[in-house]
């Protein structure tokens, strides 16, 4: 088969032609040369991407069981946190007793009076 | 790892003291109270150390009033403050509901029970060889 060899220069003349007008070779070396360049294209893109999967990988293993620790020092937190508040929250919606007390202490009738 | 260590370590630190902080936080000393609160809760001084935290924040609100009270009422609070700080808080709970509801009856009535029940101080004071307390 005749084949022509292609360079930078004739591709951008070919291209600037109908493709309805270029030979069944043509064709054939453009779709070569077209391909070589995907092939090349890929290998320099993929690469990179393949090395940050990897490193993600290995730092996401290694850092898998401290997210773990930290998921459960976060839940024993949050429980600490709801059970002061609970408290706190207790201790001061709890029923003042105190005027009542001191009435029932500063009164004529001895507390032995209201005790069973 | 070392860090693992140290913050497992911490995390222990501030975990224990968020639990510990309502128990901490009314924790007070005879020493820390103010002199009125010293004056009105001075029956209660040798056992202040021994009586719960909450009993101790509850005698604490009951002295705010203490400034507004007649010397009559102070001397009769000191005199009965220790036997009502040695009650159980159910003891303590329905004398309250007794003293609301005595506090509901005439005071024509209120006044004849009262009188009673000196007379029965009388008699019990009497018959034991005790002087009878003072309630007016």
């Amino acid at each position: 088969m005749n084949e022509i060899k292609l360079n930078t220069e004739s591709i951008r003349q070919l291209l600037n032609r109908s493709s309805a007008k270029l030979e069944q070779p043509t064709l054939a070396g453009l779709r070569n040369a077209r391909m070589q360049a995907l092939s090349r294209f890929d290998a320099r893109t993929t690469a990179p991407a393949f090395a940050l999967a990897g490193i993600a990988h290995r730092f996401g293993h290694a850092f898998g069981s401290h997210r773990r620790h930290y998921y459960w020092a976060s839940a024993v937190l949050f429980g600490a946190l709801l059970f002061s508040g609970a408290a706190y929250w207790q201790h001061y919606n709890e029923i003042d007793n105190s005027e009542v007390d001191i009435a029932i202490l500063t009164d004529d009738v001895p507390i032995s009076a209201y005790v069973d | 790892m070392w860090t693992d260590g140290i913050a497992r370590r911490l995390s222990t630190i501030v975990l224990t003291a968020l639990i510990c902080l309502p128990i901490l936080a009314e924790a007070e000393t005879w020493a820390e109270l103010t002199p009125v609160q010293q004056e009105a809760l001075a029956p209660l001084n040798k056992d202040w150390n021994t009586l719960a935290n909450k009993q101790q924040q509850h005698f604490i609100k009951m002295s705010n009033h203490y400034a507004n009270l007649t010397p009559e009422k102070k001397e009769r609070l000191h005199k009965q403050l220790v036997a009502w700080s040695k009650l159980t808080p159910e003891q303590r709970k329905r004398a309250r509901e007794k003293y609301i509801a005595f506090s509901k009856v005439p005071p024509e009535k209120r006044e004849q029970v009262k009188q009673m029940l000196r007379e029965q101080e009388a008699r019990k004071a009497a018959a034991s060889g005790v002087q009878p307390a003072s309630t007016h």
